[in-house]
């Protein structure tokens, strides 16, 4: 057992020990402390990624002296690991990114609950990432659930209250679907670990027992995670959640929180039911067909707001639906495009928040597009990073979203079912097309020139080391959408092999 | 030494970002009176700039056959360029246009401001083109061209009026829906052909291929309509009568003659170098393709005829003699798609001389519609015979060149086994000349036979300078000539068309 | 009709099953916030009915230590208890985090109804 199996665990312990540590802190100390967390988080992750390719197989890890089934357990692969260091990258950058926002809007004795929140917000993200216990996640997706409303009503004005409590309510019918399918699936298989769990289900899959039971079951928790994930039609949430939240908080709630659900949802796919048995009941299907309509709408909606920051979140809506559409198209290649552009998308949705606030930052702060016109021209790294952000959005080759939506074309192609291809690669370039609608036109108006309207408004230019934290924040990320549309095949190997011992 | 295809793609675009972020920097800094004098290292850098880049893009093409991977962008799709026929003759054409209409743009852009940002652009631009001509494959290309939308859009956009901005809007949007639609056919080939690398032929796998004939059928239309948007084809092709009037006169020669054989380049490379002619043989699609262009010829001639600002008549005629070019490469056969290339070359010659003269119209003068240039011959004869020739050209009167390519044109669709559609396209190419006469000689009659004195016209400067002149005659010259000895270029096209047929 | 006997014969299951509908659609559908809050509560108490019933064991004592550990047979599954627990303290910490927003906005707004708060703050945005 060597020293680098510890690591997950000692990760999450650390995250989850730096929250009420920080309550006692004060505001400086806890950001740094912050930063601190996540960085060692995100070495720690990259060895044990390091550890796991070379190994080439996934290990589990026993919690206490308590062996399975009794025990709790996590399991770390690659596929784990390579999430959870890529998530603390953007975690990091998103948190990095908005620190002068933060100083600004929240009132300073609520610095210190912003870390705390965000710290939990991370732990649970790493529990959910490894864990292998199907009750535990559970409970990590409530913690998940708490955190992430902390941090949307953090900034308190009327639109973030009411953002929160809509927010809460539909993840609390999430999350009581999910509650009532995994109790479902103890009591038909009367384990909680979840290889134990397969097991039992290959079982009853074999014999045919139990059939609508364990279909129910499925559905369950399916629609509980698809509702927390803001798949269409449960979206109403995420415009005013995104919107009007502090600018990190709309970045990690946009890249990580979403994502951690749709991990998990994989996850069971993988590790609880057996991929087998979902591909069988058909529920494939249904998250194709949501995630379609997604696809679409979402864009729809965008292309009406006036308001940026609520046409990013529209977009995230549209991205949200792509991956329910890959992982509804039910092969392998799907699955693992979709898991690509988990990460693709954190990466450009963080950088164009990030971006985005840089851009309202030198308009006065106000978000509505007549003042943004020029922008590009006062905050130049601002519009440039959002110019960048938009091509990758939209599909532009060299950027990651192009290698996403390549992969999702190929993965439509594997389908047997000739409509399901041809219906997902025609909603794909409708997509396309709206997203391109929408954002380059937003782009083109951040660089028409206005000088008249910048003089009469006061507008401030921003130059590059006036925002030194945002600038390295949108620099990074810059980097990593690049990186993921450069040199994707690793990356590719990567997830396949991860997704060979997920399950 | 795949090297010398890097250097004419890469130097224009650094020295045009260069241009650009100088330019930018100096709006930042400078007061409103120190941004009116002229930068005097402009001329030098870019003609410099120019000259190396057609230089070395001249050597790279007609010096053997060369190609250079640049990277990988995922496995088995490099970035990768790579010279052959086609290529040299497309990045030939684009050099000697651009060159010419760089050294007409100085004078010109004097006028107009904002030299660096414009002529930064357009250096952009020039790069850009050659990566788009040297492609190896289809997803260099589709990188290529998207980039060529994003970047010639400011050029559209150069004066910065409403119209202008809503102008590029309408290109932006077009040309992005169009290379959307492009992108769904590249994923449909990428499964069903063997290689999206360029192969004279084609290189669909039929093994693979059995069966679905209906969506790859289905991809190949979405890719003609998607890079017909460029290309002006019917039913995408209102972009282009309204971004000619609002950009500047040297903007709108390069996008007439140039730009717009961006898409007609990726339709040659799609039909004959990935699909393979024989895929859409007799089916639905060469159909739909043949009457689309044959109507967009029609409809692009009468709007003409009837247009009174001269930059939208002569964009409607690039609307309609684009499409010529798409339906000699619809036929099918050897003499239709010779006509086509050999109509590319004249085209953009053609295309070029008569924007550059509307240029001079309203630059010395200030007139921009057609009722205006009445008696226009006496104070600028030497310009009005360049346009005259030019026109003379278009209309296909031998030993004119346009004459060369229509007959070329013609004999395709005899050879054709498209039956009606063959005798129907005949018919509407002489209709399209005889309205390309009427649209364009009225401006030749009324500029040179006109019963006002010389007191009583209104024209107050007289020929234009050398620097604008020059160009014009050397490219109606090249018009011309290539009328009279066309042996050379068709003997060279009708190659091509032997090696992917 | 083996439907129908089961379905009896569980009876405490359907009627946890009911509850768990209750809930949910008054969660989802009511307007009154602390209505909401209380359809929540419902919900979840009807997911520990389920749990508890599923724990039970007929004939058997709960688990708890008296005279010496008995054999594994004398005492009924308990996992179930454990994680009604958990569930429980889950369910405390998100109704106090909704009630306490629900304050917030009745401090803002002076209505407990959902729906004239979301009108009321686009009308304070115009």
């Amino acid at each position: 057992m060597a020293f680098v199996q510890n690591l997950p665990f000692i990760c999450i312990l650390l995250s989850l020990f730096t929250g009420p540590l920080s309550s006692i802190l004060s505001g400086k100390m806890t950001k740094k402390l912050n930063l601190v967390m996540i960085t060692a988080v995100g070495i720690m992750s990259a060895m044990v990624l390091a550890f796991t390719v070379k190994s080439g197989e996934a290990y589990t890890y026993m919690m206490g002296h308590f062996p399975a089934p009794w025990g709790n357990e996590i399991r770390v692969g690659v596929l784990e690991a390579l999430l959870a260091t890529v998530f603390s990258v953007i975690m990091l950058l998103c948190i990095v990114g908005g620190s002068k926002e933060r100083e600004e809007e929240l009132e300073s004795t609520k610095q210190n609950l912003y870390y705390i929140m965000a710290n939990l917000l991370f732990c649970s993200l790493l529990a959910l990432i490894y864990t292998n216990d199907i009750f535990t996640a559970y409970v990590f997706v409530e913690i998940n659930t708490i955190s992430a409303c902390g941090l949307i009503m953090i900034r308190q004005n009327g639109r973030t209250i009411e953002a929160s409590m809509r927010y809460m309510i539909m993840s609390l019918l999430g999350s009581g679907l999910l509650l009532l399918g995994i109790c479902f699936l103890y009591d038909l298989t009367g384990h909680l670990l979840m290889s134990n769990i397969k097991e039992q289900v290959q079982i009853l899959a074999a014999t045919g027992e139990y059939q609508i039971p364990l279909l129910v079951c499925i559905t369950l928790m399916t629609v509980g995670l698809a509702i927390k994930s803001a798949l269409y039609p449960f979206h109403t949430w995420l415009p005013d959640a995104y919107g009007y939240s502090t600018m990190s908080s709309s970045a990690i709630l946009s890249s990580l929180v979403s994502k951690g659900y749709i991990i998990l949802l994989i996850k069971i796919y993988y590790r609880v039911i057996g991929i087998d048995v979902i591909r069988a009941s058909k529920i494939t299907n249904v998250l194709f067909v949501f995630g379609l309509v997604g696809m679409v709408m979402g864009s729809v909606n965008a292309i009406k707001e006036n308001n940026i920051r609520r046409m990013i979140a529209y977009s995230s809506v549209a991205q949200i639906g792509y991956i329910y559409m890959g992982l509804g198209l039910g092969s392998e290649i799907g699955v693992i495009a979709s898991v690509f552009h988990i990460l693709s998308h954190a990466a450009s949705k963080a950088l164009l928040f990030v971006a985005a606030s840089g851009i309202t930052r030198a308009s006065g702060k106000n978000k509505d597009f007549a003042s943004l016109t020029g922008a590009g021209f006062r905050n130049r790294l601002a519009g440039i990073a959002f110019t960048i952000g938009s091509l990758s959005m939209v599909g532009f080759p060299t950027f990651a979203g192009f290698i996403s939506k390549f992969w999702f074309a190929q993965a439509a192609f594997e389908n047997a079912n000739h409509t399901k291809t041809m219906l997902a690669l025609i909603v794909l370039i409708i997509s396309t097309v709206l997203n391109a609608l929408y954002f380059m036109k937003t782009v083109i108006r951040i660089y028409t020139p206005a000088p008249a309207l910048a003089k009469e408004k006061n507008y401030q230019n921003i130059t590059v080391r006036g925002q030194a934290p945002k600038s390295f924040a949108m620099i990074c990320f810059v980097a990593m959408n690049f990186m993921l549309g450069m040199c994707s095949d690793p990356i590719m190997k990567l997830i396949q092999s991860g997704l060979e011992m997920f399950g | 030494m795949g090297i010398w295809i890097l250097l004419p793609i890469i130097l224009p675009i650094v020295t045009g970002m260069y241009l650009l972020i100088s330019s930018f920097l100096k709006h930042l800094k400078s007061t409103e009176s120190e941004l009116k004098t002229a930068d005097g290292s402009l001329k030098p850098v870019v003609l410099l700039t120019l000259i190396v880049s057609v230089a070395a893009a001249f050597y790279a093409s007609w010096t053997g056959d060369k190609s250079i991977t640049l990277f990988y962008l995922m496995k088995d799709i490099p970035i990768c360029f790579k010279v052959d026929a086609v290529a040299a003759l497309f990045v030939t054409v684009v050099s000697i246009v651009w060159l010419l209409v760089g050294f007409y743009a100085f004078p010109y852009m004097s006028h107009e401001g904002e030299e660096k940002r414009y002529f930064g652009f357009y250096l952009v631009v020039y790069g850009v083109l050659m990566g788009l001509n040297f492609s190896g494959n289809l997803v260099t290309l589709y990188l290529f061209y998207e980039l060529m939308t994003v970047t010639s859009m400011p050029m559209v956009l150069h004066n910065g009026s409403r119209e202008a901005i809503m102008a590029a809007l309408k290109y932006l949007f077009y040309s992005m829906c169009g290379a959307y639609m492009a992108l769904f056919g590249i994923f449909v080939l990428n499964k069903y052909c063997d290689t999206l690398a360029f192969v004279a032929g084609g290189s669909l796998n039929t093994v693979l291929a059995q069966g679905n004939e209906t969506i790859i059928l289905i991809a190949v239309m979405a890719m003609l309509i998607g890079f017909g948007v460029k290309a002006g084809m019917l039913p995408l092709h209102a972009w282009l009568p309204a971004a000619h009037p609002v950009a500047p006169a040297p903007a709108s020669a390069v996008l007439s003659s140039i730009i717009v054989k961006g898409g007609v380049l990726a339709i040659v490379r799609v039909v004959y170098y990935v699909v393979g002619a024989d895929v859409i043989r007799g089916t639905w699609v060469q159909y739909a393709w043949l009457i689309l262009s044959l109507l967009t010829v029609f409809m692009g001639s009468m709007l003409a005829y009837r247009e009174p600002v001269f930059k939208k008549r002569l964009a409607y005629s690039t609307v309609s003699q684009v499409s010529y070019i798409l339906f000699g490469l619809a036929v099918l056969t050897p003499a239709g798609i010779t006509g086509a290339l050999l109509h590319v070359v004249f085209h953009a010659f053609i295309k070029c001389t008569l924007f550059l003269t509307a240029g001079i119209f309203i630059f010395q003068c200030g007139k921009s519609r057609v009722d205006e240039l009445e008696g226009i011959g006496k104070c600028m004869p030497k310009t009005l015979w360049c346009y005259t020739f030019a026109a003379l050209a278009l209309i296909g009167i031998p030993p004119a060149s346009g004459f060369i390519s229509k007959w070329y044109l013609a004999q395709g669709a005899f050879d054709s086994q498209i039956g009606i559609l063959g005798w129907g396209g005949i018919v509407v190419l002489l209709l399209s000349a005889l309205l390309t006469a009427g649209y364009l000689l009225p401006i030749t009659m009324k500029g040179f036979f006109t019963e006002k004195k010389t007191e009583e016209l209104e024209f107050e400067k007289g020929e234009p300078p050398m620097a604008m002149l020059m160009p014009l005659m050397i490219l109606a010259f090249l018009a011309m000539i290539l009328g009279v000895l066309p042996s050379g270029m068709i003997d060279y096209a009708a190659q091509i068309a032997a090696t992917i047929l | 009709m083996m439907n129908l006997t089961n379905l009896l014969a569980n009876y405490g299951e359907a009627a946890a099953m009911i509850l768990f509908g209750i809930g949910f659609t008054n969660l989802l559908l009511q307007n009154n916030l602390i209505k909401k809050i209380i359809g929540l509560n419902i919900m979840d108490t009807a997911v520990y009915l389920f749990l508890a019933l599923k724990g039970y064991i007929a004939g058997r004592q709960a688990p708890i230590v008296v005279d010496g550990v008995q054999s594994v047979e004398a005492y009924i599954n308990p996992i179930p208890s454990g994680l009604v627990l958990t569930g429980i303290v889950v369910s405390v910490s998100v109704s106090a985090l909704m009630l306490s927003l629900t304050i917030r906005l009745y401090r803002r707004y002076h209505t407990l109804n959902f729906d004239e708060i979301t009108t009321m703050i686009k009308k304070e945005e115009k």
